[in-house]
C-alpha cells in the first residue's frame, strides 16, 4: 500500500469517527422542541449565509478571516482531494492536494500565532490551546505525504514520516467534533440551514420577538429541552471565539453576565449529568456561585444549577453580542425565553422590578400615574389630540419618555419643530397606553400582549398615515412587534421625519454654535431596526462636525437602559452610561447627540466633567433658532 | 397554622382600573412566608371579583368569593364565613382603596368574633404554644415587638416585605370558590365617594416679602422636623447625639 492510499484510508476513517461522534452530539438536539423548517431552502442557502453573511462577521478582523479560510479551506479542501487522490492516484490531484495542505498549514500556523506567546482574554483555553498543534500536524504531515505522492514517491521516508504525523493530528481533530473545539464545523453548518430566524440572511431586520403562547402548558424556558430544537443546535455551533464578551455592555461593567459563558452552560447543560467545571474561557464577572449542574431535563436557572438569575437581568437586550457572533447565535432570544418562565412561572423578578410591571397591569404606565399626565410636558403648546375616528397625517407617540422631565424637554422641542414646518399631526394624549417594551422584556409576556392588543385597538379607531415617535423601544414595538398582534404600522423615528423635513427645505436650519457633535446610536433603532444613517444625515445638515465613537452604527454600545436593567439594577464595578461617556468624551465632542429617551436618561446621570447630552430633535431646533439669526448677519 | 387574608375591591389611585390593594398583597405575602402558600385563603365579600381575582397572581392559592348585591352588608357574611373555616389568623389591610372597605371592618369583623385585633403588623413570627410574634409599625419608623395569642385578627401595614410580584401561571393555578349570600341589610352609613387625591404637605411660611433663599429654607427646615446635621463628627459625639435624639423621641427611656 503506498503512503498516499494510506493517508486516504486514515482520513476515511476519521470522516466516519467524525460523523458518528457528531451524530451522538445531534441526538442530544432531539430533547428539545420540535421547530418548523424550511430545509430545502435552508441548506441551499447555506453557501451564500456562510460566503456572505459570516464573512461580513468574521471579517470586521480581517486577520481571523484570513486564518479561518486558510485553516478551515485547507483542511476540508485538502482532506477531501486526498480521498479522490487516493482513490485515482493521479499525480496532478497529489499535487492540488500538497497545495491545500501548505493553506491548511499555513492556518494552523496563524491559529497558533494567535494564541502563542500569550493568549488574548477573549478567546478559551483548554483544548483550545492544542488546537494549533494539532491543525499544524495534521496539515503538516499530509503535506508531506501528499508531495510525496505528487513527486512519485521521490521522498519515501519523509512520506511515511508525514503519515504518522498526519494520523494522531487528524485524530485528534476528529474525535473534537463532540465536545471539543470543532463542534462548531458540523453544529454551525447546520446551524445556518435551521436558524430559527432565516429572514436575517435577506437583509431584513429580523429582531422582533416572537410571541408567547399564553394557553401553553409551560410559559418560557425552565430546562434545555423546552428550547426548540434548532435552539440547542445553535448553542453547539458556539466556537467561543469571545466577539460576543468584548462587546457586551454588562460584561464591561463587571455585571456577573458573559454572553459567552451564558452560551456555554446552555450547551452543556443539555448533556445529561452535565457540569460547567469544562469551561476554559473568561468567566462572568463578579460571577454569583452556583452548583454547576444540569442535564436535559433539569432547570437551567437557579443558584442550585447552572446560571444564576443575576446572569439573566444583567442583560440589556442591546443585541450587541448578536451583532458580533460569527455563528449567528441569538444569545438574546435565549436570555428572553429564560426570563419569560421566571417572571411568567415563577414571579422571580428582581425586587424592584416587580413594582413598575405591576403598575403597569393596573394603570398602563410603569410609574402608576396618570395617563392624562403624560401630555403635561406639553404645556402651554396646544397639543392636537386624535380623538377616535379623527385622521392626522401623523400619529406623534410620545412614549415613556413623556413623563421624565428631561425627555419632556425633548419632546417639547420636537412638537416646536413640527409645528414650525406645518406638518399635521396629533397625539393620543389618555388614550395612549404604554407600548409594553419594559413588560415584555422583563418577561411579562402577558402584561406586554394586553398593552399590545389594547393599544392596536385603539390606533384601528382612528386614521392616519404614519406614526412618529421619539422612543426607538415605542418603534420596535410598534413597527415590528405589534403585527403578530394585528397592527401593521409605518412607523418613523424622529430623526428620520427630522432629516426629510430639513432636506425638504420645511425647516432652514442655520449653524450650531457647538461644532464637534458624537452621535450615540440607540440599540434599537441601530442594532434593532438598521436605522444608522438618516440621524447622521440629519447632524451633517446641521453643519456640525460630527466624529464617530470608538464603537458606533450597528457596533454601537449600550447606554445600559434597554430590557428593563435599570429596574432590575444588578450590581457591577462600574455603570455601563460611564463607560459609554467615556467613550464619547475620548471624541473630544462637546455634545452627545442621543435619540431615545432612555439614553437621555442614563446619559445624564452620568456626573463630573463632559459632553453636553442632546436629542436630536433639541439640535434641530437649535439650529433652526440661529437659521434667521444666521441670514440677518449675512 | 391555617391564615385567611381578607381582600377588599380596590382600585387604582390613578387610573381607577380595579386593583388589589397593595398593602392586602403585602398581608399575603407574610401570611405566606409564616405558614406557606397552601394554608392560606382569600376572602372577599362583593358584587363582583375582579380586583381579589388578581391576588391569585400575586401568591394566592384559593379565594373564597362570598357573591353579594351592591351595597350590602359584608360583615355577617364573612363573619359566618371566618366562624366556619376558623382559621388561627385573620389578615387585612390597614386601609382599602375604594368605597367602604378597609378600614373600619377590620374591627367590626374582631369585635363580631370575638377575637383580639392588633394594628399595623410589619412582619409576623411564629412564636411558642399557639403564640405569634408580631413586629407593629410605630409612626416615625418605629417598632414594637408583641406577642399574642392565637386566634387573633391583624391588620397589616405598608412597611411589611414588598408584595410578591403579579405572576400570570400562579394566576392561571389559584381557584376561585363562589357562594352567593343571602341579602344582607344595606351597610347603614351615608357614605360619599370622592376621587383620590394626595394630602397637600404643610409646609411652613416665611414672613410675607421674603426672599426665595428664606422661603426655601423655611420650607426645608420644616420637613426635617428638627434634626440635627453633624458634619464629620467624631464617633463619641456623633453616638451621643443619636442616643440623644432617641431618648428625645421615646424609641429610648430616658435616664434615671
Amino acid at each position: 500500500m503506498s503512503v498516499g492510499a494510506g493517508l486516504a484510508f486514515v482520513i476515511l476513517g476519521l470522516s466516519v469517527i467524525a460523523a458518528a461522534l457528531a451524530a451522538r452530539r445531534a441526538r442530544l438536539w432531539r430533547a428539545g422542541q420540535p421547530a418548523k423548517i424550511d430545509w430545502v431552502a435552508g441548506l441551499l442557502a447555506v453557501p451564500k449565509r456562510y460566503l456572505v453573511d459570516v464573512h461580513h462577521v468574521v471579517g470586521r478582523d480581517p486577520s481571523a478571516a484570513r486564518m479561518h479560510a486558510l485553516a478551515a479551506g485547507g483542511l476540508l479542501g485538502g482532506s477531501g482531494l486526498a480521498l479522490l487522490a487516493g482513490l485515482t492516484g493521479s499525480r496532478l490531484v497529489w499535487a492540488a492536494t500538497a497545495l491545500l495542505f501548505a493553506l491548511a498549514l499555513a492556518g494552523g500556523l496563524l491559529v497558533g500565532g494567535r494564541r502563542y506567546p500569550r493568549k488574548p482574554a477573549r478567546l478559551s483555553g483548554g483544548k483550545f490551546q492544542l488546537l494549533p498543534f494539532a491543525l499544524v500536524a495534521y496539515g503538516a504531515g499530509a503535506l508531506l505525504v501528499a508531495l510525496d505522492a505528487a513527486l512519485g514517491h521521490a521522498l519515501a521516508p519523509l512520506g511515511w514520516i508525514g503519515l504518522v504525523l498526519a494520523a494522531p493530528g487528524g485524530g485528534w481533530l476528529a474525535f473534537q467534533i463532540g465536545r471539543g473545539p470543532m463542534r462548531h464545523a458540523f453544529a454551525g453548518a447546520l446551524h445556518l440551514a435551521a436558524h430559527p430566524r432565516p429572514a436575517r440572511f435577506d437583509g431584513v431586520s429580523e429582531t422582533a420577538l416572537v410571541p408567547l403562547d399564553l394557553g401553553a402548558p409551560r410559559l418560557g424556558v425552565a430546562t434545555p429541552a423546552d428550547f426548540a430544537w434548532n435552539r440547542l443546535l445553535g448553542f453547539d455551533a458556539c466556537i467561543q471565539c469571545g466577539r460576543c464578551e468584548t462587546a457586551c455592555p454588562a460584561f464591561a461593567a463587571g455585571q456577573p453576565l458573559n454572553p459567552k459563558r451564558l452560551i456555554q452552560d446552555l450547551a452543556t447543560a443539555m448533556q445529561p449529568g452535565a457540569s460547567n467545571k469544562a469551561y476554559t474561557g473568561s468567566p462572568y464577572p463578579n460571577a454569583r456561585p452556583v452548583a454547576g449542574i444540569g442535564g436535559p431535563d433539569l432547570p437551567i436557572v437557579g443558584a442550585g444549577a447552572m446560571i444564576h438569575p443575576d446572569t439573566l437581568w444583567s442583560c440589556t437586550t442591546c443585541r450587541a453580542c448578536v451583532e458580533e457572533c460569527p455563528m449567528m447565535i441569538e444569545h438574546v432570544d435565549a436570555i428572553m425565553d429564560l426570563r419569560r418562565f421566571q417572571t411568567q412561572e415563577l414571579g422571580a423578578l428582581p425586587e424592584k422590578a416587580g413594582r413598575p410591571l405591576a403598575e403597569l397591569r393596573y394603570a398602563d404606565e410603569p410609574g402608576g400615574r396618570a395617563l392624562a399626565a403624560r401630555t403635561d410636558f406639553a404645556a402651554g403648546l396646544d397639543l392636537p389630540r386624535l380623538r377616535e375616528g379623527g385622521h392626522a397625517d401623523i400619529l406623534l407617540w410620545l412614549g415613556e419618555g413623556a413623563y421624565d422631565l428631561r425627555h419632556g424637554r425633548t419632546l417639547r422641542a420636537l412638537v416646536a419643530l413640527l409645528k414650525r414646518a406645518g406638518v399635521d399631526f396629533a397625539v393620543l394624549g389618555e388614550e395612549e397606553r404604554d407600548c409594553g417594551d419594559l413588560a415584555r422584556r422583563l418577561g411579562d409576556e402577558d402584561g406586554f400582549q394586553r398593552l399590545a392588543r389594547a393599544n392596536v385597538a385603539t390606533l384601528a379607531r382612528r386614521s392616519f398615515g404614519r406614526i412618529l415617535t421619539a422612543d426607538p423601544h415605542a418603534l420596535h414595538a410598534l413597527r415590528n412587534e405589534y403585527r403578530a398582534f394585528g397592527g401593521d404600522y409605518e412607523v418613523i423615528h424622529h430623526s428620520a421625519l427630522l432629516d426629510e423635513l430639513v432636506a425638504a427645505g420645511r425647516l432652514p436650519v442655520g449653524a450650531l454654535a457647538e461644532a464637534r457633535v458624537t452621535y450615540h446610536d440607540p440599540c434599537y433603532l441601530g442594532r434593532y431596526n438598521g436605522e444608522i444613517d438618516a440621524p447622521r444625515r440629519l447632524l451633517d445638515r446641521l453643519g456640525v462636525a460630527r466624529v464617530e465613537m470608538e464603537r458606533s452604527g450597528r457596533r454601537s454600545m449600550c447606554c445600559g437602559g434597554g430590557g428593563g436593567a435599570p429596574v432590575s439594577d444588578i450590581e457591577g464595578d462600574a455603570r455601563i452610561p460611564d463607560l459609554r461617556m467615556g467613550q464619547a468624551k475620548a471624541t473630544g465632542a462637546g455634545i452627545v447627540a442621543v435619540a431615545c429617551p432612555q439614553c437621555s436618561a442614563m446619559l445624564e446621570g452620568v456626573t463630573g466633567e463632559r459632553p453636553a447630552v442632546h436629542d436630536l430633535a433639541e439640535l434641530v431646533l437649535m439650529a433652526v433658532e440661529a437659521a434667521p439669526v444666521a441670514e440677518a448677519a449675512r | 397554622m391555617k391564615i385567611v387574608v381578607l381582600f377588599s375591591a380596590g382600585r387604582h389611585p390613578a387610573s381607577g382600573a380595579p386593583c388589589p390593594v397593595p398593602v392586602e398583597l403585602q398581608a399575603l405575602r407574610l401570611a405566606r412566608d409564616l405558614a406557606g402558600a397552601d394554608e392560606v385563603i382569600g376572602l372577599h365579600a362583593g358584587p363582583v371579583d375582579g380586583a381579589p381575582l388578581d391576588a391569585l397572581g400575586h401568591g394566592l392559592g384559593r379565594l373564597i368569593h362570598l357573591r353579594m348585591a351592591q351595597g350590602d352588608d359584608p360583615l355577617p357574611a364573612l363573619a359566618q364565613v371566618l366562624e366556619e373555616l376558623a382559621p388561627d389568623l385573620i389578615l387585612a389591610g390597614r386601609i382599602g382603596q375604594g368605597g367602604e372597605d378597609g378600614g373600619l371592618l377590620p374591627y367590626a369583623l374582631a369585635r363580631r368574633l370575638g377575637r383580639p385585633i392588633l394594628a399595623d403588623a410589619a412582619s409576623l413570627g411564629a412564636g411558642d404554644d399557639g403564640t405569634l410574634t408580631v413586629e407593629q409599625a410605630l409612626p416615625r419608623g418605629a417598632r414594637r415587638r408583641v406577642v399574642l395569642r392565637l386566634p387573633a385578627l391583624l391588620t397589616v401595614h405598608p412597611a411589611a416585605a414588598p408584595a410578591l410580584p403579579f405572576t400570570f401561571a400562579a394566576a392561571r393555578r389559584g381557584t376561585v370558590e363562589r357562594r352567593d349570600i343571602a341579602p344582607a341589610p344595606a351597610a347603614a352609613s351615608e357614605m360619599e365617594e370622592r376621587a383620590y387625591r394626595p394630602r397637600p404637605k404643610l409646609i411652613a411660611r416665611a414672613a410675607p416679602g421674603a426672599s426665595a433663599a428664606e422661603r426655601l429654607k423655611a420650607a426645608t427646615q420644616a420637613a426635617s422636623s428638627g434634626g440635627r446635621l453633624l458634619v464629620d463628627p467624631a464617633p463619641e459625639e456623633a453616638a451621643r447625639e443619636i442616643l440623644a435624639h432617641l431618648r428625645g423621641i421615646g424609641v429610648l427611656r430616658r435616664r434615671g
